[in-house]
């Protein structure tokens, strides 16, 4: 009888198991669950093409915002200054840890060959969409530590 | 059969509908079970209701929206007509005032003068278009239920795009919340006026005093506030004795976090949504650049500190570099309390609070006697408004010399620090009308601090007229600050262009802030008809009679 | 039991009966059939109630002990208020002495003081006796708080009252409190003890803590002092002329 219910039983299981995984807790390794956490409502887009002019600081101190020129900034409204852009497949989704597995095409503008690996995606990207085996564009970014982070990721068109 | 026997059939459909319900994305099903802390669109339902509230471990009942407090964060978008069905739970009326948002009169919310107000139960639709973008706040202009949490953001986004870039946008709101119920703080007020004031001058302070400035000194400075009967301890009627000051609806324990990347540019949308607290705010460690005040763009302005009085908003960017946490530090103006919350590259991070500045102490500049040595008016006069002013019942002091005083960012600034001043501000456009005005009028900030009565020229709201504008009015006023603490004044529906030194690239404000014994002006086009609200935007002071009605026929 | 808010405007603020749902209007000049006076935006004509005890205490000289109460209270708006006043000593022998109740209309004046009139009951363990009264009540300069008040009876004798307080703060809590009150009396009143002229003083040194701010014990020294005629009085009723006692109670208010 139970060699019967063996097929159903783990038809059946599955995808609460599946729910069970979508709904764990905060893995240890985010202590700060209770921590109330901000709103982000997102980033300013594409700006006004004027730069503005600032207004002479009273200083008493010169403060230095040598980190980028100004200009740089309104080219592109999510350009960083270490993104890079790449296609690849997805091989596996981990939505608990908020990362994906890529087998990834060659990426020249950071000098990477072909390679399958790991990456963490932004907090604020949605992977459902993200399937294991569809064919991706995305984004990454270096981070001061110097890992590579999915700033962006999309189902690539169909037929390229 | 058993019916209840689980079939294969039933097995299957089960299942099938478990795996449905696993393919619905998580963020949705979560949206099922938690009220919805941002709204956007332009069809909004409101629900006005009693909220439990709890608040480091103490449990009390608000006055929110949609069950929550603050109220959710509203986004609309420049150029949208914005429909709102705002439902009244309570039991006794409410209404909504959307804060710096110009509407047609009837949907400025104010009972008595836009509409009835909202009575239990009933549903009232407002409808407006916007025309405006930036940063904004609405609450409720009913009694004190802007006290016990009706509160919340408004965040327009403009339709031609943003004048500086950033990659990450928080709504960052202080309040002021107090287990007492509000009707009992005015009542304290009414009896005792210094109820919270538990920074007054003692013995103690008259002999360090004594030792700082020398005995000969100190009494005099003792008979000269003592003959006017006036405290220079006064900063705020109520202080943190009784106030728990919050930030997004936390207090300083609960650590509300803002997370960034490092080099990521971050706005931090500033109001101040509180009932009577002014907050003098800083990030430890990160200068801010002040991008818009009061929802308008002006020239950015890099400060270590500003001081944002009560209904005024501050949209600043910050640039963190490190990978650290920053604290973000408001602290009350009479140093009583603060609200803090963390600017950090990963949840769970704290920075240092840092400790609260010295105390403010009010001076003889704030009592409008500038440059006057103890007692000494040298042929000084009354102007003839003064003059007949002095003695009233709603009077305790007539400033003898107002000053300009926009250049200054106010006491209570250690030295070294950038802080931003009024006259820092200025638009990135030249003003909409370029006519000069026609006439003036001229309103003196007046109250009687024993008597806890506020009023505009010796007079409560229910013993003066409204005042009257002609559409297409082009008009000064001018403001006197004969009291001894700030007032942010607040017009509804009509711009005020302060007049700070920018000419024609004067700030388009809503709400200003007047200093002690301070005079200022500004310049109003009366293009909306309507009966518009005009008050000190400090809540007791409103309710105990500082309220206009200004009339644009 | 704190005070609570009674707008007076309350019946300003009621509805007519309410619409349902607004339909918006466009951008004429709105009336919403709102009439004037059919609503307020704020109510700053609100009623405002308190009372306060300034003196509960019970005053010992070492071999007996008095118990005494002093307070006040009052209701009304900004500018009109209905005031009541009472203060008596109650003596180790249950009589009650100097005991006073006034009944007032207060009515705001300037910015620091009041105009109250109304009568004087003074009730005891002695005669009763009726008063016209008439005086000020306010804030002096330098913070001393202030009463004069001066009366006339039936019979066409005058009275007068001072009594005035400062509070020295020693620390945000700790407050040394000096204070005085003294009668004066056109004639004299044998059945109430009282003499002619300077009557009696009542001046004591009260070190109050305060708890909270309506609740404040406090340790003290009074003395109790009659003067002329009503020393005479006193002398030949057995009672002392002049009394040094500590005193215990409490300051409250509410």
């Amino acid at each position: 009888m139970i060699a019967r219910l063996y097929r159903p039983l783990v038809m059946g299981l599955l995808p609460v198991a599946l729910i069970a995984c979508m709904n764990s807790p905060p893995t240890a390794g985010e202590p700060s669950a209770a921590v109330p956490l901000g709103i982000d409502l997102g980033g300013s887009g594409p700006v006004i093409a004027s730069a503005q002019s600032e207004l002479p600081a009273r200083a008493i101190r010169a403060e230095a915002d040598t980190a980028s020129p100004r200009h740089s900034d309104m080219q592109m409204a999510h350009a960083g200054h270490n993104d890079a852009h790449g296609t690849g497949t997805v091989n596996s989704v981990d939505p608990a840890q908020h990362k994906v597995n890529l087998s990834h095409n060659p990426i020249p503008e950071i000098g990477w060959p072909a390679m399958t690996m790991e990456f963490p995606v932004a907090p604020s990207i949605d992977l459902t969409a993200i399937k294991p085996g569809t064919r991706v564009n995305f984004t990454i970014e270096q981070d001061q530590g110097g890992m590579y982070e999915i700033k962006a990721i999309a189902p690539a068109g169909a037929g390229r | 059969m058993n019916p209840f026997a689980l079939t294969r059939r039933r097995f299957m459909q089960g299942a099938a509908a478990a795996g449905t319900l696993a393919l619905i994305p998580s963020p949705l099903r979560r949206a099922f079970a938690a009220p919805a802390p941002v709204l956007s669109g332009t069809e909004f339902a409101l629900e006005i209701g009693s909220v439990p509230l709890a608040l480091n471990g103490r449990q009390a009942t608000a006055t929110g929206v949609n069950g929550q407090v603050p109220a959710p964060i509203l986004r609309w978008r420049e150029g949208d007509t914005v429909t709102l069905a705002v439902t009244n739970r309570l039991s006794e009326p409410s209404s909504i005032h959307w804060h710096g948002v110009r509407t047609p009169s009837p949907m400025d919310g104010v009972p008595g003068l836009s509409f009835r107000g909202i009575a239990p139960g009933e549903t009232f639709v407002y409808r407006f278009p916007v025309h405006q973008s930036g940063t904004y706040w609405y609450h409720s202009h009913s009694m004190f239920q802007e006290q016990t949490g009706l509160y919340g953001a408004i965040v327009i986004s403009p339709k031609t795009g943003y004048a500086q870039t950033f990659d990450r946008d928080y709504v960052v709101l202080l309040s002021d919340w107090s287990f007492e119920p509000p009707e009992t703080i005015v009542s304290n007020l009414k009896f005792q006026s210094d109820y919270y004031n538990y920074g007054q001058r003692t013995l103690g302070t008259f002999i360090a005093d004594a030792q700082h400035k020398g005995l000969a000194d100190t009494v005099a400075d003792r008979i000269e506030w003592g003959k006017m009967r006036m405290s220079p301890t006064d900063i705020l009627d109520v202080s943190g004795a009784t106030y728990t000051y919050l930030i997004n609806g936390q207090p300083p324990g609960a650590n509300w976090t803002a997370l960034f990347r490092s080099s990521e540019r971050v706005r931090l949308r500033f109001i101040n949504g509180s009932s009577m607290s002014i907050f003098d705010v800083r990030i430890d460690g990160l200068p801010m650049t002040v991008v818009q005040a009061d929802g308008n763009d002006v020239s950015p302005v890099t400060v270590d500190e500003f001081r944002i009085s009560v209904a005024e908003t501050y949209d600043v960017i910050v640039r963190p570099m490190a990978d650290r946490a920053y604290a973000i530090f408001a602290q009350a103006e009479d140093r009583t309390g603060y609200a803090r919350g963390t600017l950090a590259s990963r949840p769970g991070m704290a920075a240092a609070i840092p400790p609260m500045d010295p105390r403010p102490i009010r001076t003889m500049a704030d009592m409008g006697m500038a440059g006057m040595e103890h007692g000494e008016m040298p042929g000084m006069e009354l102007s003839p408004e003064g003059k007949l002013l002095q003695g009233k019942v709603g009077v305790d002091n007539v400033a003898m010399m107002p000053a300009e005083r926009l250049q200054s960012a106010g006491q209570g600034f250690p030295a070294g620090r950038r802080v931003l001043t009024y006259a820092d501000l200025r638009a990135t456009r030249p003003g909409g009308d370029p006519r000069p005005p026609t006439h003036e009028i001229t309103l003196h900030l007046t109250g009687n601090m024993e008597r806890f009565i506020w009023g505009f020229d010796g007079k409560k709201f229910s013993e003066a007229g409204p005042i009257e504008l002609k559409r297409g009015d082009r008009v000064r006023f001018v403001l006197i600050n004969d009291t001894m603490m700030e007032h942010p004044i607040h017009l509804h529906g009509l711009w005020s262009e302060l007049e700070n030194g920018h000419g024609e690239f004067r700030p388009y404000k809503h709400t200003i802030n007047v200093k002690p014994g301070e005079r200022l002006n500004y310049l109003v086009t009366a293009d909306a008809p309507g009966r518009w609200a005009f008050h000190c935007h400090l809540l007791y002071h409103m309710e105990t009679g500082m309220f206009r009605e200004v009339h644009v026929a | 039991m704190s005070a609570r808010i009674i707008p007076v405007a309350a019946a300003l603020c009621a509805f007519a009966a309410p619409a349902t749902a607004e339909t918006p209007v466009a951008e004429a000049e709105p009336t919403l059939g709102m009439e004037s006076g059919a609503m307020q935006p704020v109510m700053d004509q609100a009623i405002f109630g308190h009372a306060i005890f300034n003196q509960l205490e019970g005053r010992w000289n070492g071999s007996n002990t008095e118990f005494r109460w002093d307070g006040q209270g009052w209701v009304g708006t900004d500018y009109d208020k209905l005031w009541i006043k009472s203060e008596g000593t109650l003596q180790s022998n249950g009589t009650v002495d100097d005991g006073q109740q006034q009944f007032l209309y207060s009515r705001a004046v300037t910015t620091y003081f009041d105009l109250q009139g109304g009568v004087r009951s003074d009730i005891d363990s002695h005669s009763t006796r009726n008063w016209g009264a008439f005086g000020i009540q306010g804030l002096a300069p330098y913070f001393f708080d202030l009463e004069v008040t001066g009366f006339v009876s039936g019979e066409g004798h005058f009275a007068a009252r001072l009594e005035t307080s400062y509070d020295l703060l020693l620390t945000q809590r700790l407050i040394l409190q000096p204070q005085i009150e003294f009668n004066i009396y056109s004639k004299a009143d044998p059945a109430r003890r009282v003499g002619a002229g300077f009557s009696d003083i009542d001046t004591g040194l009260r070190l109050r803590y305060e708890l909270s701010r309506t609740f404040a014990p406090y340790l003290g020294v009074v003395y109790e002092g009659k003067f002329g005629q009503t020393a005479n009085f006193a002398r030949q009723a057995g009672e002392s002329t002049g009394d040094v006692r500590l005193v215990f109670g409490i300051r409250t208010w509410f």
